[in-house]
């Protein structure tokens, strides 16, 4: 385990320089001069070459790719262009919103998928079972944005019980609040899929020899269902939640869009409009060690459930 | 039998399979209307759907009007069914590039081993790396947003899941004796992935491709949603949800159409990708490909 986790870890390395290398092109791939979109039209020619020099293009690439590596290993990613903020200020002040979104997320799939994935396994081939399936396929079926603008729709406008947008005032309960209908169009898509992959590992487990064996002793049925089958039932599951974190973390930019709410994903589509290179590099830069590291979890979950795996 | 004719051969012997499922039936209707409406679109529609009528805008559903009328007159329904058409396309011709890209890289990668072998992987790790949606943005800011570069971009960006699948593939039938015998023949490499890999291992893209085109729809109209794929005044799925987004108070039905829309054209596309997977392999009803 020890060193496929230690092998897992260094091919982040290239991975991050590859993204790296990419980021830093995007300044001679996005159309325009970049001294042109900040300065504008009638900017003269010194401010245009500060500008250059600024953002390290008055150099051949390499060099510059050099000195850009150099400012983001001692922790600086630049400044706005429209903003005059940090890009680290700016990303790290957003960051904890969709991290709580991306885990609110997460953790009200897998509490509600598991919950309808029992219930359907504990009801196999009746008109419960198959209520419950259809439910689960169609929320498996319905992308993010659309659960988004469905749940704005209804229980914001409707209903008026959810508030509209942002994120609250800062209180608690005030977060909490405004914190619901995103998680809950964020978690859609995977409450469907975690119910139906919950109900087809139990009644996979269910039959099982050690299961039916027991059975055979005349233990009570909860006691099997929820001692034994379930604690096998429900790794294929711990080993999905790391892959999930990922996706609900792209989800989240759709989501934070449609409620307006403050964090990564809305930053880094702002700026990508209003074409602000540097913060776009750093949300993007954050965004994909993000996912690099829950695609790692996600991998090492696979490896410490698969004996298979980790003994390679 | 080798790994890919087994496929195959499941494949025929599990249309059978296929054709008692009950998904399977659902999933050619949902899809052959979805074909329909994307072909035949201009016939069908009741209304033109770039017709103002500002006198009749944000209308409730009438017998006139199927699904209302948008922000400025114009028919909810026949821009529905006019949007099928840019969803085809981007699903199609996005999964058309990938897999094209993907066999040639995919081909090559397994074929020359070594160095190229292992620059090829390493491609096809870093787009993994990032996430889809980030990467799509990034590009689109380079290229500009447009049904064009939505469907290259789509198609760049799940590129790495065919070619990753077409070089294992080519590793198994590289191996097998009629590749060895059309080597001794004096058949270049090229000639030997052509006539000799390629059909062996198409069949496995095929269905890898069927499972992709619910999430290409997705991906079509969430971008086009955020005003970076499809430009209106054109009209898409995504594009009327950004246009109902911004009417949301007045005019649910300019929301609610959209959203049908695209649910039941993913659900038609899952059902079927989910019985090509039971047709393949019984057991593993529900896991992720």
């Amino acid at each position: 385990m020890l060193i496929y986790t230690v092998k897992r870890l260094l091919l982040i390395v290239p991975t991050l320089l590859a993204v790296l290398l990419l980021l830093f092109s995007l300044s001679y791939l996005l159309p325009g001069e970049p001294a042109e979109i900040i300065l504008g039209p009638r900017a003269s020619d010194k401010m245009i070459s500060d500008i250059n020099e600024e953002l390290g293009l008055d150099k051949p690439w390499y060099i510059s790719f050099y000195l850009y590596l150099k400012q983001i290993a001692s922790g600086d990613f630049g400044t706005s262009i429209f903003r005059d903020v940090s890009v680290l200020n700016a990303v790290l002040s957003v960051l904890p919103y969709t991290l709580i979104l991306t885990l609110t997320g997460m953790a009200i799939a897998v509490i509600i998928g598991i919950t309808i994935g029992l219930l359907a396994a504990n009801y196999e081939s009746t008109f419960w079972d198959g209520l419950l399936g259809i439910f689960s396929f169609v929320f498996a079926s319905t992308p993010t944005y659309v659960a988004a603008v469905l749940i704005l729709l209804f229980f914001s406008i409707r209903l008026n019980i959810l508030p509209v947008m942002g994120a609250g005032d800062g209180g608690l309960i005030d977060g909490i609040h405004h914190l619901i209908g995103p998680a809950l169009a964020l978690s859609v898509g995977w409450t469907g899929y975690i119910a139906r992959l919950t109900r087809s590992s139990m009644l996979e487990t269910i039959n099982e020899d050690y299961i039916n064996t027991s059975r055979s002793f005349g233990l009570p049925k909860s006691f099997i269902y929820y001692r034994y089958a379930l604690k096998k039932a429900v790794k294929p599951i711990v080993a999905v939640i790391g892959l999930g974190i990922g996706r609900l973390l792209g989800g989240a930019l759709f989501v934070e869009v449609i409620f307006n709410r403050p964090g990564l994903g809305r930053l880094t589509v702002d700026a990508i409009f209003e074409r602000d290179l540097p913060m776009v590099r750093g949300g993007v830069l954050i965004a994909a060690f993000l996912f690099i590291i829950a695609n790692l979890l996600a991998d090492l979950s696979y490896a410490y459930l698969d004996p298979r795996i980790r003994n390679k | 039998m080798n790994k890919t004719n087994y496929f195959k051969h499941k494949i025929i012997r599990n249309f059978k399979h296929m054709k008692s499922d009950y998904r399977f039936y659902i999933a050619a209707v949902i899809i052959l209307l979805f074909f329909t409406t994307a072909i035949f679109g201009p016939w069908i529609s009741p209304h033109d759907p770039y017709k103002t009528d500002v006198r009749n805008r944000l209308q409730s559903p009438s017998l006139n009007h199927l699904a209302g009328t948008d922000n400025i007159g114009r028919d909810t329904l026949s821009r529905m069914i006019y949007a099928a058409r840019p969803a085809l396309y981007v699903a199609f011709g996005g999964l058309f590039i990938s897999i094209f890209i993907g066999i040639i890289l995919g081909t090559t990668a397994a074929y020359s081993g070594g160095i190229i072998d292992n620059i090829i992987i390493f491609l096809f790790d870093v787009i993994r790396a990032f996430p889809p949606i980030v990467l799509i943005l990034v590009l689109v800011a380079i290229v500009g947003p447009s049904l064009q570069s939505l469907i290259i971009i789509l198609g760049i960006t799940i590129m790495p899941r065919y070619g990753r699948v077409v070089r294992a593939e080519t590793l198994s039938v590289k191996e097998e004796e009629y590749v060895a015998v059309a080597k001794s023949m004096g058949a270049s490499p090229v000639k030997i992935i052509i006539f000799h890999i390629i059909p062996n291992i198409f069949a496995s893209v095929l269905v890898l491709a069927g499972m992709d085109v619910a999430s290409m729809i997705m991906w079509e109209a969430g971008l086009s949603f955020l005003g970076l794929g499809v430009q209106p005044p054109k009209t898409s799925w995504g594009v009327m949800l950004q246009e109902g987004y911004q009417f949301i108070e007045n005019a649910p039905m300019m929301l609610i159409a959209p959203s049908l829309a695209i649910v039941l054209t993913m659900m038609g596309f899952s059902l079927l990708a989910e019985s090509l997977r039971n047709a393949l392999n019984p057991k593993s009803k529900n896991e992720e490909s």
